[in-house]
Order: C-alpha cells, then structure tokens, then sequence
C-alpha cells in the first residue's frame, strides 16, 4: 500500500496549523463496519473522489488505520465529530 | 436479476419498499436503541469513542463540548426513521437518517453479539440479535448503494 495521503481539507487553515501544529484525523479499522458504508461515509463528508475514497477504506481495512484529514486542531476535531456521527472509529493526535 | 428495493427515482426521492416484518424488525430495534441510548453502557461504547487516544483530559473536554451535541443527532435520526417507518418513498435526507441509525443499531448489536472478525458470524445463543443484526447488515448495504448511485 501507498503512504497515507495528508489531504489539507480546507486551505484557510494553513496559518492556523503553522501557530498550533498539524493535527491528523485517524480512522481505525473495526469488525463491524462494512467495507462500502465507510467508503461512502468518506466520499460524503471529505469529497474524495470514488477511488479515492476506495483506497483509504481499503487503507484502513488492510493496514488497520489511515489518515482521512489533517489541519488545525479545530477542523481535526469537527472532523472527529462527523466522522463519530457516523459511527466511525476516529481519533486525532498532533502529526 | 436482483433488483433492489430501494431505489433512486427521477425526482430525487428513493423508492423504498421493504416489507411489513422488516419495518416491524427495524421499528422495534430503533425503539430499544432509543431507550438505551442515553444511559451510558459498556455496549455504547462504539458511538462514543475518545478521539484523543489515552489523553484522558482532552477526551473528557471534547465530550462535554461534543457528546450532547453527538447524542442529539442520533436521536433526532433515529425519531425520523421511527417517523418514516411506514413510507415508501423517502427522501435523501431521510434515507440518510436510515443509513446512520442502522450503523449505530448494528455498532451497538455487533457489541453485544462480541463480533470481533469482519465478515463472520459471531458464536451465540441470542439467535434474535444476530438476526437483527445481519438484516441490519444487508439493508445498510442496500442503503449505501441506492446513495452511492
């Protein structure tokens, strides 16, 4: 597999992130949920293109866990929440 | 050919035509998931993760900011769902309502049932759950194709 992509989701927050640091949004892998609910969960609130978003659920599925976002920490933590919304497994850490 | 019961029709909306036992299946797991949902419980967990790994004062933090806010759209999801039980045609939105609610319903069976491989059918004497919880399954997959589409 390729390295995890660090998508900048909203370029505004690159003053921010050079004060604060870059936070990652991670997703983990989980046993429960399925495999083209977690590829359209990405493709709806990150706007990646079909084959993007098939590679990083695919990232999570073998690897265990990708990188979906990174930014400032309060766009990191807004993309926690969404992604808990729907029942992703999402953490965030300082890069 | 399979020809799926939930369907994206010209105007926007989606046809929606499961039958009379899977509205009553999903009717009664959304009312127990709705009844549960705001006592905190082991088998919740899965809604609610922390998102700062062991950091345990910055996970507490972004629950009293987030987890009313978390626990208020799952809420109003499942209402909508208890809502539209009955429709045939449901629109984007409430399809999405659906889509979500069915994932927390089966986050909360499958950690019940103990599921810890994907794909296999967890070990139990709870046959009604793990029934729930593989219908659940197929209807999601249903959902996300008829929204993907």
């Amino acid at each position: 597999m390729s390295t995890a992509p660090v998508e900048i989701v909203e370029p505004e927050t690159t003053e921010k992130t050079a004060v604060e640091g870059p936070w990652v949004v991670i997703v983990w892998d989980d046993p429960i949920n399925l495999m083209s609910y977690v590829a359209f969960v990405f493709r709806k609130l990150f706007g990646y293109s079909k084959d993007e978003a098939e590679r990083l659920m695919l990232q999570v599925h073998n690897e265990g866990k990708a990188v979906v976002s990174s930014g400032a920490r309060d766009d990191a933590e807004r993309d926690v929440f969404r992604l808990h919304e729907h029942g992703l497994w999402a953490t965030m850490q300082q890069d | 050919m399979f020809r799926s019961p939930i369907r994206r029709r010209s105007d926007g909306t989606y046809r929606f035509q499961i039958s009379t036992n899977e509205r009553a299946l999903v009717v009664e797991v959304m009312s127990d998931l709705r009844d549960r949902i705001t006592t905190p419980d082991p088998t919740l967990e899965r809604l609610f993760p922390p998102p700062y790994g062991d950091d345990t004062e910055r996970n507490a933090g972004f629950a009293a900011i987030a987890g009313r806010e978390l626990l208020d759209r799952r809420l109003a999801a499942i209402d909508l769902v208890l809502a539209t039980a009955d429709a045939d045609r449901l629109t984007a939105e409430e399809l999405e309502a659906w889509m979500r609610s069915i994932n927390d319903a089966r986050l909360v069976l499958g950690t019940r049932l103990g599921v810890d491989q994907a794909g296999s059918t967890p070990e139990t004497s709870d046959q009604r759950t793990l029934g729930a919880y593989e219908y659940l399954g197929f209807l999601l997959e249903l959902t996300v194709r008829a929204l993907a589409d």
